[in-house]
């Protein structure tokens, strides 16, 4: 299942703490689809430190598509 | 989950706040200094009031509030580390904060020795921030435009303190240099070069982020700060040319870029979806509209001779650029940057998410409004005090008021910090 959170239209840090939640209840082989129209690298951080691995893909109109799922052991 | 993420990228909070505490009292500074002068500072360009009060918002306020979001908008942004982030600001505010006094006591009392003592302390500051900064900024694997817009602006304070050096030097010894050339091309690096190029690039991530507008247009960011620098060193070409029409052409051009800029970022403003009207959205628009008005500005200066021969309209274009865009600019991005690291390294504490208070609670929305506006009085009063000197003294209290009441914002916000902070320690050792 994924969860999709439209961080576009959010002021910061709300689309963290939203993703944060939702990282929360994620079980194994869902993950959490993050639009954004920047790079959020202290979520970066916190995903790297914490067993988590993102694609990233922008799309033609700025839209930056953030896919994040637990990391495989 | 959340009690144990690392947050461990961001700087100590203590680094960005120390310069955003100092900056604005160089503020006061400067506001009480234009009252005690009164008319006659702002008579040209040249006065020792005028050069004064110049570097003191431009180095006092400017350059420390810059200093101090650098460090923390490196980790946020582009995902770099600044090395040793408090032993570099220990050692680079003091000679900062020295070497701004020296210069403006040099100014003042006309003693240029002074200005030669302010040589070394900037040299040892700017020289140790930017080789600090400009590491992280080579080793990130980051990308983007924001990233090279940054690179860029370092590269424009070295040179704009290399020519301030060459022009403190010029005056102590005596030296026979073109001292309006060589002026006019530090200033145009340290206002373009560094302090429009560093804005720009942090615009291209903080406008659509907190002011949910749509992202700048891939090719206006690929374009604006490489065309920026090479029109910078087209004006510095003025120095070895010596061709009258050449500032004009290239100073036109200059202008032109620096227009674009303004009216993009007031067109993403107009064109938002969800309309935000806080201090830092109405603050990013006074700076557009304070820059457009510089490049029109700019124009009749270089385009009808009766105006480009009053030494008062260098005095406007400065009022509109140092006070109207960057400490415009500079204060909307405190108002935002200051609640964002409360926030941020609240949730360092390991608190739960619903313990540490929103973004909201970290400064008083109202007090950001009130000194917004007294700002923009006083910016008022500041351009209509170059064309009626009567107002300068009153323009002078009204700055010194607006930089004093966002120096007791900020520190109101500090004190919220340690009040959030002392609360969730006191909870997590006697839940």
């Amino acid at each position: 299942m994924t969860t999709i959170i439209d961080g576009r239209e959010l002021q910061p840090p709300e689309p963290m703490e939203r993703t944060l939640e939702a990282l929360d209840g994620l079980a194994e082989g869902d993950d959490v689809l993050l639009l954004l129209y920047c790079q959020p690298h202290p979520l970066f951080n916190i995903l790297r430190n914490n067993g988590y691995v993102w694609t990233e893909e922008v799309l033609p109109e700025g839209t930056r598509e953030i896919r994040i799922r637990k990391a495989q052991v | 989950m959340h009690p144990n993420l690392s947050f461990d990228q961001a700087p100590p909070i203590s680094v960005p706040y120390r310069f955003f505490l100092v900056a604005p009292w160089f503020g006061v500074m400067a506001g009480i200094l234009l009252a005690w002068s009164g008319a006659d500072a702002l008579a040209s360009r040249w006065t020792p009031e005028a050069l004064a009060l110049t570097h003191l918002i431009a180095l006092g306020f400017m350059l420390q509030a810059m200093a101090g979001a650098v460090f923390q908008f490196i980790p946020v942004a582009v995902g770099g580390n600044v090395w040793r982030p408090r032993l570099v600001a220990n050692a680079v505010q003091p000679l900062l904060v020295l070497g701004t006094l020296f210069l403006v006591a040099g100014f003042l009392s006309s003693r240029f020795g002074l200005l030669s003592a302010a040589v070394p302390l900037f040299l040892l500051a700017v020289g140790g921030f930017v080789v600090a900064v400009a590491l992280a900024l080579w080793r990130t694997p980051a990308t983007g435009m924001t990233l090279w817009a940054m690179r860029m602006a370092f590269g424009g304070l070295a040179v704009t303190v290399l020519l301030g050096t060459l022009l403190a030097e010029s005056l102590a010894r005596g030296l026979a240099v073109p001292m309006i050339e060589l002026t006019n091309i530090h200033l145009a690096w340290g206002l373009g070069g560094w302090a429009l190029m560093l804005l720009a690039g942090v615009s291209y991530h903080v406008v659509p982020m907190f002011q949910l507008t749509r992202p700048y247009p891939a090719w206006f960011t690929r374009g604006f700060g490489p065309l920026l620098l090479l029109l910078l060193l087209a004006w510095s070409g003025q120095y070895v040319l010596g061709d009258s029409r050449w500032p004009v052409a290239t100073g036109a051009l200059l202008l032109a870029v620096c227009f674009a800029y303004g009216a993009m970022t007031l067109w993403l403003q107009y064109t938002r979806r969800r309309k935000i009207h806080d201090a830092t959205s109405l603050y990013f628009r006074v700076a557009m509209l304070s820059l457009a008005a510089f490049a029109v500005s700019g124009a009749a200066y270089f385009l009808i001779p009766a105006i480009g021969t009053d030494p008062r309209t260098v005095v406007w274009l400065g009022v509109l650029a140092i006070v109207g865009v960057f400490v415009s600019a500079i204060t909307g991005m405190m108002y935002k940057i200051t609640p964002f690291l409360n926030w941020l390294h609240l949730q360092r504490l390991g608190a739960p998410m619903s313990a540490v208070p929103n973004m909201k609670k970290m400064l008083d929305a109202d007090a950001m409004t009130g000194q917004l506006r007294l700002h923009v009085l006083a910016l008022l009063l500041l351009l209509a005090a170059v064309w009626l000197p009567g107002l300068a003294r009153l323009a002078g209290v009204a700055f010194a008021g607006s930089s004093a009441w966002l120096g007791w914002n900020l520190i109101c916000t500090v004190r919220r910090y340690r009040t959030f902070r002392d609360q969730i320690r006191a909870v997590a050792l006697h839940p």
